[in-house]
């Protein structure tokens, strides 16, 4: 029988990890990372460009997201389905919460409150801390459930 | 809900990795189910049943 996918073996030091399989679920997610971060350095170096230029550079990041997306979706069909329920769970805990938090951020910039320099709501790199950190508690407390 | 799995597995001498590994599901899932703080899915239960021989409901109850 096919042996189900296990999230031990995407996280470091528990004794399952195994690095070929975190490179194959979190690879997008670098290059996402990679042009995110050249893509910061590009706009800010050329302010001159055009707005087509420079809106099609800050989405790019969004393309390699959508594969790792994707990526996500088909491990998590691998997994068993105690696994699975969990992972959902988390992701649910960390999609709601990251719209509460960014809408929560919104409200107060549109009312002139910053809070730690974010004067237009999350952004993309905060929003995906957030979403990751949301995902890793959520996770933590479906996991306690079933221990 | 209530279940014999531990007592079956126990009767046959498999560790919860080996039951685990037949069912094609993480251990966890085992352990989770042996503590009734998960009820398997129905094709998860029928696997069970099918493995060990027995009527679901021989093995399930509520």
């Amino acid at each position: 029988m096919d042996k189900p996918n296990v999230m031990e073996a995407v996280q470091p030091c528990s004794g399952q990890y195994s690095w070929k399989t975190d490179l194959r679920l979190n690879r997008w997610f670098f290059v996402a990372a990679v042009i995110w971060v050249g893509d910061l350095a590009l706009l800010k170096q050329h302010a001159e460009w055009s707005p087509l230029l420079k809106g099609t550079l800050a989405l790019a990041p969004l393309l390699p997201g959508l594969m790792y997306v994707w990526t996500c979706v088909r491990f998590i069909r691998g997994l068993d389905e105690l696994q699975r329920g969990i992972q959902l769970e988390a992701f649910l805990f960390a999609a709601v919460g990251t719209v509460l938090v960014g809408a929560a951020i919104s409200t107060l910039a549109a009312q002139g409150v910053s809070l730690g320099g974010l004067n237009h709501g999350l952004g993309m790199g905060a929003t995906v801390m957030v979403m990751f950190t949301l995902w890793l508690v959520g996770g933590a407390i479906a996991n306690c459930r079933y221990k | 809900m209530k279940n014999k799995l531990r007592e079956l597995r126990a009767a046959r001498e498999w560790s919860q990795g080996d039951l685990a590994e037949k069912l094609a599901v993480s251990r966890q899932t085992i352990n989770a189910i042996e503590t009734e703080k998960y009820d398997p899915s129905l094709p998860l239960a029928l696997k069970i049943g099918k493995l060990f021989r027995l009527p679901v409901e021989e093995i399930f109850e509520t």
